[in-house]
């Protein structure tokens, strides 16, 4: 392999790339409208305690038995209301009450009610709630109460996240596609203005010419995230780790970058397919800004391994041992792709 | 004896089903200008592709220089210049900047665009990017990058096609100097006055088979008819014309009653074309 060619490639690719206004532009403010967005997000919860209620007997006095006390509570009709309601994060808990929940409290009976938690609420704002209602707080203004719980999503008791960093592996995986788009543009610019075919009539070689656009597209996808991630502190944990979560994603994304360029003629094609790409690759991470709102299908999709291990990481201090699976699939799904679109290129290239 | 400076050894192409070149053979000496000609979809480019190492070939081989294009393909492109038929510069870079690209893509050290920007009527726009530049401001750079490597054979696809006069002729010189230097030229083109005036041979490919492939001179004499165009006074203040053919035995007899009973306006000889002859040989237009 001759990298004296392989120099020249990546200085023409770089030097093209950022020659196109539009990917210029969109790769700079891209990145800072992530991190200005990152930072304009709040970095603390809000702790005071809503309440989604829901009584079938139409009890509404729980207002005046928490009053002064931080407390507010909305009715809601259903059950399944308040359980969506508290999954999608509209609530700090929910509180369903039994049917004779007013005749028991006015007989002084022992009474139960259901509390459903948020799956992030944290382990203190959860023992705080669970005192409202037993015999420390409501409990021991009335009978005794029976508390049952239900955890809504993924348990994550203690570690409530802030929006915004439980949003910065989307912003990566945002970052890495924007720079997908413009490797795929750029290669597919090449086909169609031809300049690939007067590339392939000198002495540089079709592995010299894929080995050049490989570290284009993965420097660019990786020095991009990797700088969005050191602006936002996300490599405040285990730097090399999520370095390499970073890099394994970079390798994903410019293997479709790679496919995406073989089926992609023009600019435009180019943002179809992008854009088709970038929806499948960003709906995992609504999984992580909002717990059980996806299905498990979402674990399908290779992206889901790269958010995943960012978060845990980033947000919970993960080690390499807790991330296996995702760093495997990554390598896999990475080499994998690479090597398809980096197969599929070459022929469409030969065919053109 | 010198060896030829291309070697097409029963080459063939097919894309699926559809035969593009079909077993063809021949060979361009060294300093020669050769000029293939067919309509599109005759199997020109696909030729051309595979004698520049872009296409393997399904059958048969090709040699430039003496090297096998398929198996020594880096080692036969450092020493060829291909100039395409549609314009694939790098138009976001410099005029400079493409020839510095492609000086560093075949290892030339010390590379100055300067005598090759100059040669081609370039210099003064060599710092412009290209997408600034006219049409043959564009052809004109394409053919100073094919030259960039200094290279032994030039392969020139359609070169002047859709240039005004003016840039085509001054593209005609370009390739009569690269001539006149020795450089063995694979010109396709479908002016077959550029073929006539620049080429030393010309080959006519159709349907993927080469069905001739002599020098214009030959091909003339032996496809073409000889004649003179004669105009004669009617008398009246007009002309009329007649055709003398003049490879008829009473050829000289016509002729001397003509100049005896006839007022003679104008003598003019005429010979086929190219053109002509390549639709009496395939039976179809050069230009589809």
């Amino acid at each position: 392999m001759n990298w004296q060619v392989i120099k020249t490639l990546i200085i023409k690719d770089v030097t093209l790339y950022f020659r196109d206004r539009f990917f210029a532009i969109i790769t700079v403010l891209s990145l800072v409208a992530y991190a200005g967005i990152y930072f304009a997000m709040p970095s603390s919860v809000d702790e005071t305690l809503n309440f989604a209620l829901f009584s079938p007997d139409g009890e509404t006095t729980l207002d005046m038995t928490f009053q002064g006390q931080g407390v507010a509570f909305e009715s809601l009709e259903a059950e399944e209301a308040l359980i969506n309601a508290v999954e999608a994060g509209d609530y700090t808990a929910g509180v369903v009450l039994p049917a004779d929940f007013s005749a028991n409290m006015a007989a002084g009976a022992p009474t139960e009610l259901t509390l459903y938690y948020a799956a992030n609420l944290p382990a203190e704002l959860r023992e705080a709630v669970e005192a409202l209602f037993s015999g420390s707080g409501f409990g021991a203004s009335t009978g005794a109460v029976i508390i049952n719980q239900e955890v809504i999503g993924v348990d994550r008791v203690g570690q409530q996240i802030p929006l915004r960093d439980r949003a910065l592996p989307m912003f990566a995986v945002l970052i890495l596609i924007i720079e997908t788009l413009g490797l795929a543009s750029l290669i597919a610019e090449e086909r169609e203005t031809r300049t690939v075919r007067a590339l392939m009539v000198t002495p540089m070689n079709i592995s010299g010419l894929f080995v050049s656009k490989g570290i284009v597209g993965v420097s660019l996808a990786f020095s991009q995230a990797a700088l969005l991630m050191l602006v936002t502190g996300g490599l405040s944990q285990n730097p090399l780790l999520v370095l390499l979560i970073l890099l394994l994603g970079s390798l994903l994304v410019t293997g479709l970058a790679f496919l995406i360029a073989s089926f992609a003629r023009d600019m435009m094609s180019v943002m179809g397919w992008g854009v088709a790409a970038l929806l499948i690759l960003v709906v995992p991470s609504f999984t992580f800004l909002a717990p059980g709102l996806s299905s498990d299908w979402v674990q399908l999709v290779p992206s889901y391994y790269l958010i995943d291990a960012v978060d845990q990481i980033v947000n919970l201090g993960a080690g390499a041992a807790d991330i296996t699976i995702n760093l495997l699939v990554l390598l896999v799904t990475g080499v994998g792709t690479l090597v398809l679109g980096g197969y599929v290129l070459r022929e469409k290239l030969y065919e053109s | 004896m010198t060896q030829p400076a291309i070697v097409a050894e029963d080459l063939t192409y097919h894309y699926g089903d559809n035969i593009a070149v079909d077993h063809i053979s021949f060979e361009v000496a060294a300093g020669e200008v050769l000029g293939f000609l067919g309509p599109n979809g005759a199997g020109k480019s696909t030729t051309v592709k595979m004698l520049t190492g872009q296409l393997r070939p399904k059958s048969g081989r090709a040699l430039l220089l003496g090297s096998d294009v398929s198996r020594q393909t880096g080692q036969v492109q450092a020493h060829i210049g291909v100039c395409f038929e549609r314009n694939n510069l790098y138009e976001r870079m410099s005029g400079i900047e493409n020839l510095r690209l492609f000086a560093n893509l075949f290892g030339i050290s010390g590379f100055d665009p300067m005598p090759l920007l100059e040669k081609v009527g370039l210099s003064e726009r060599g710092k412009d990017r290209v997408e600034g530049y006219s049409k043959g401001m564009k052809q004109r750079l394409m053919i100073a990058r094919a030259l960039v490597n200094d290279p032994q054979i030039l392969f020139l696809d359609e070169p002047t096609d859709g240039l005004d006069p003016v840039s085509a002729e001054a593209i005609r010189r370009l390739v009569l100097e690269q001539r006149e230097q020795g450089k063995t030229i694979f010109l396709t083109t479908h002016d077959m006055m550029e073929a006539d005036k620049l080429s030393d041979r010309v080959g006519f490919i159709t349907d993927g088979k080469i069905v001739a492939l002599d020098t214009p001179r030959a091909l003339k004499q032996q496809y073409g008819k000889r004649a003179l165009k004669v105009e004669v006074s009617d008398g009246n203040g007009g002309v009329n014309a007649r055709e003398i053919d003049l490879d008829q035995r009473d050829t000289s007899s016509v002729l001397q009653t003509l100049f005896e009973q006839e007022q003679v306006v104008t003598v003019h000889s005429e010979e086929a074309t190219l053109e002509d002859i390549f639709i009496r040989i395939t039976g179809q237009e050069l230009v589809i």
